[in-house]
């Protein structure tokens, strides 16, 4: 009778250990692949029920369309990474907008400072950045709110400095960026990619992106084994200045102009293609190329559905249950017991 | 250094919290008072309380959220709607357009806390997704324009911008709606419980509050007071426009704040958030009377925010702050 209970709990665990080893399979396939799995069925999805989806003009459309984007995620990616949140994305892509159109030739004043206006442009929104990082470090508040607070900062000085107009940037070869074109595709789809570069090469190959990732995966440990969290995060907040910078740059050039709605949507479509992407709101799990999925999976089905005539204005209705869908779907609900 | 730790337990101690917002007022009406002499009385008080009204609502909705320690960003996006399907519906079905309106944010704010609850996304994304979804649909409906209420509809919008007694009607609503959400907060089951789960959410749990419930019910109680202010902004501007409520977000989460309502909840009150409208009223009125630009405000109110957070924040209650 014993042995026959003890025999049976043997066998229990032991299937019980099995399942649990597949259930962990499937989990880690599934997570790790699933975005891919839900750009390349997207992709089928519309070629089928559009073909001109895949003529090379639409996918060079794409591409120009997902490097702004791009560009804000590769940013937006280490801020999550670390278990935070930046909403200033907007503000400090119209800040970098705003500086590029006010010093490079443009309609409302005389300075032309060509090239020198994109770097001051990319400094101004890093600085922006590690403003951020400091705000939130030294007065210890969640970046939820002080990037609420510095998002409307960077607005307002925006708009203030483009007095509330729309300002035309007439510097030829800053708009080149948008309109000159490299082996098929636009300059400006090249600095994306060349984004993602430089991105891949901090997360991977550097020790801000190890720590990075260590702080999200759990920042009392990361602390106790001599990093210096306060460091990074201000350093991480500086570099997604630095891609929000690089983006505003991009967004003017394409647009030709900076005005008051430059960046409007842009926080969001950045979130979402984080998210999707399969990056964890937790922190510490996921990463730039998971982003890239993302960017490409919200950009195509953006294109997927102006092809197939659906109502554009449906589109942020489509980002935002995708959101919901993979946040809801990649939380770690174990390490999660209290959700604010 | 002792004087350092002297002003942060000084600061850290709660009365002062509770303290600073109506000294803050009080200061600020004063300065008011010597600038321009006899400002603050008759019609131009009526017109600062009538501003304030609309933002007032809009807060007090996010303050039951603020305090059960998440946050509401779709409340902006939830009143343009609103304003939206009144412009729409008005000339249809007259005055029901109203109840449809409020309904509909009632409807999203319990979206909202559905997903913030039983999917447990975080709030602050949970309520940008929801935002997202209510902006799109606001934007479908409309078709991406705003929607003039014509002379037909205005008929039915008249009661909102008339007075009653020499009052405006607006501002007795925002009365109202404060006077309920004060006493709700203070004498229902929901109130009390609210508190405790933002004061600690284990400690809720472990106390057999239905903790679930009590957070959908913020997120509807926030999603229905942001429809009634964008029903009364439609009625007020006579037009209702899918980005209406846009520039309200901020200056609604400030007021809350800056009335002394911590961010890591189970600390603040309707009350706190009334103080603080009026304040974000009057230091709007004042930048426009000193000359800043309008487009400038955001830059102070986004400062102003920052401030209130660090300073009424709670930071005992998180252990790593993110």
């Amino acid at each position: 009778m014993l042995t026959a209970n003890i025999d049976n709990l043997k066998a229990g665990g032991a299937s019980e250990r099995r399942s649990a080893l597949l259930g962990l399979a499937r989990r880690l396939t599934n997570k790790r692949a699933a975005p891919l799995f839900v750009l390349i069925a997207l992709c089928v999805l519309i070629t089928i029920a559009n073909p001109s989806f895949i003529e090379p003009r639409n996918l060079v459309r794409i591409a120009n369309s997902a490097a702004v984007p791009l560009t804000l995620a590769m940013g937006l990616t280490f801020i999550i990474l670390l278990g935070s949140i930046d909403l200033s994305v907007e503000g400090s892509l119209s800040v970098a907008a705003m500086v590029v159109v006010l010093l490079a030739a443009n309609d409302a004043n005389t300075n032309q400072f060509g090239w020198l206006a994109v770097f001051a442009a990319i400094a101004a929104s890093t600085v922006m950045g590690l403003a951020t990082g400091l705000i939130q470090t030294m007065l210890r508040i969640p970046s939820f709110m002080a990037t609420l607070g510095v998002w409307f900062i960077g607005l307002g000085i925006s708009v203030y400095m483009l007095g509330g107009s729309a300002v035309r940037l007439m510097d030829p070869s800053i708009r080149n960026l948008a309109l000159a074109r490299f082996a098929g595709l636009p300059l400006g789809v090249w600095v994306a990619l060349g984004a993602f570069a430089f991105a891949c090469t901090i997360q991977y190959h550097t020790r801000l992106g190890r720590y990075i990732m260590a702080i999200g995966g759990g920042e009392d440990l990361a602390e106790l084994s001599g990093v210096n969290v306060r460091r990074v995060r201000i350093l991480a907040f500086g570099l997604a200045g630095f891609f929000f910078g690089m983006a505003g740059v991009l967004s003017a050039a394409q647009l030709g102009r900076s005005d008051a709605v430059i960046a409007d949507g842009r926080l969001f479509a950045a979130v979402t293609a984080v998210v999707v992407g399969g990056t964890a709101l937790t922190g510490g799990e996921g990463g730039v190329v998971n982003t890239l999925i993302g960017v490409l999976i919200v950009t195509i089905l953006g294109n997927g559905m102006i092809l197939l005539g659906v109502s554009p204005y449906v589109q942020q209705t489509a980002q935002g249950l995708m959101i919901i869908a993979a946040v809801a779907l990649s939380l770690d609900r174990i390490r999660l017991q209290i959700v604010k | 250094m002792k004087t350092y730790s002297d002003i942060r337990s000084f600061m850290s101690a709660g009365w002062l919290q509770g303290a600073i917002p109506p000294i803050l007022l009080v200061v600020l009406i004063l300065i008011i008072e010597i600038a321009a002499p006899g400002f603050l009385s008759g019609e131009t008080l009526m017109l600062l309380l009538s501003n304030t009204a609309v933002l007032f609502i809009l807060a007090a909705g996010v303050t039951f959220v603020i305090l059960i320690g998440g946050i509401d960003l779709s409340i902006q996006a939830v009143a343009s709607l609103a304003s939206v399907i009144l412009a729409q519906l008005l000339p249809r079905i007259g005055l029901w357009a109203f109840p449809v309106a409020i309904l509909s944010g009632l409807v999203f704010g319990i979206l909202s806390g559905y997903v913030h609850v039983r999917l447990k996304v975080p709030s602050f994304v949970a309520t940008l997704a929801t935002g997202g979804v209510v902006a799109g649909i606001a934007l479908w409906i409309a078709d991406g324009r705003a929607i003039t209420i014509e002379e037909g509809g205005r008929a039915n919008t008249a009661w909102i911008n008339g007075t009653v007694a020499g009052i405006p009607a607006v501002v007795l609503i925002a009365t109202l709606i404060g006077l309920v959400a004060f006493f709700a907060m203070r004498y229902t089951r929901f109130g009390r419980y609210s508190l405790a789960v933002g004061a600690g959410e284990p400690a809720a749990l472990a106390a057999g509050i239905n903790v679930p419930r009590t957070k959908i019910t913020a997120f509807a109680v926030s999603g229905m007071l942001a429809a009634i202010a964008g029903t009364i902004l439609a009625a007020r501007l006579s037009s209702g426009s899918p980005n209406l409520a846009n520039q309200l977000l901020l200056p609604a989460i400030a007021a809350v704040i800056v009335g002394g309502t911590a961010i890591t909840g189970g600390l603040g009150g309707v009350a706190r958030t009334a103080v603080g409208a009026l304040i974000i009223s009057i230091v709007r009125i004042g930048m426009t009377f000193v000359g800043i630009n309008i487009f400038a405000e955001n830059v102070v109110f986004g400062s102003v925010l920052i401030l209130a957070v660090a300073i009424t924040i709670d930071r005992s209650k998180i252990a790593i702050i993110k």
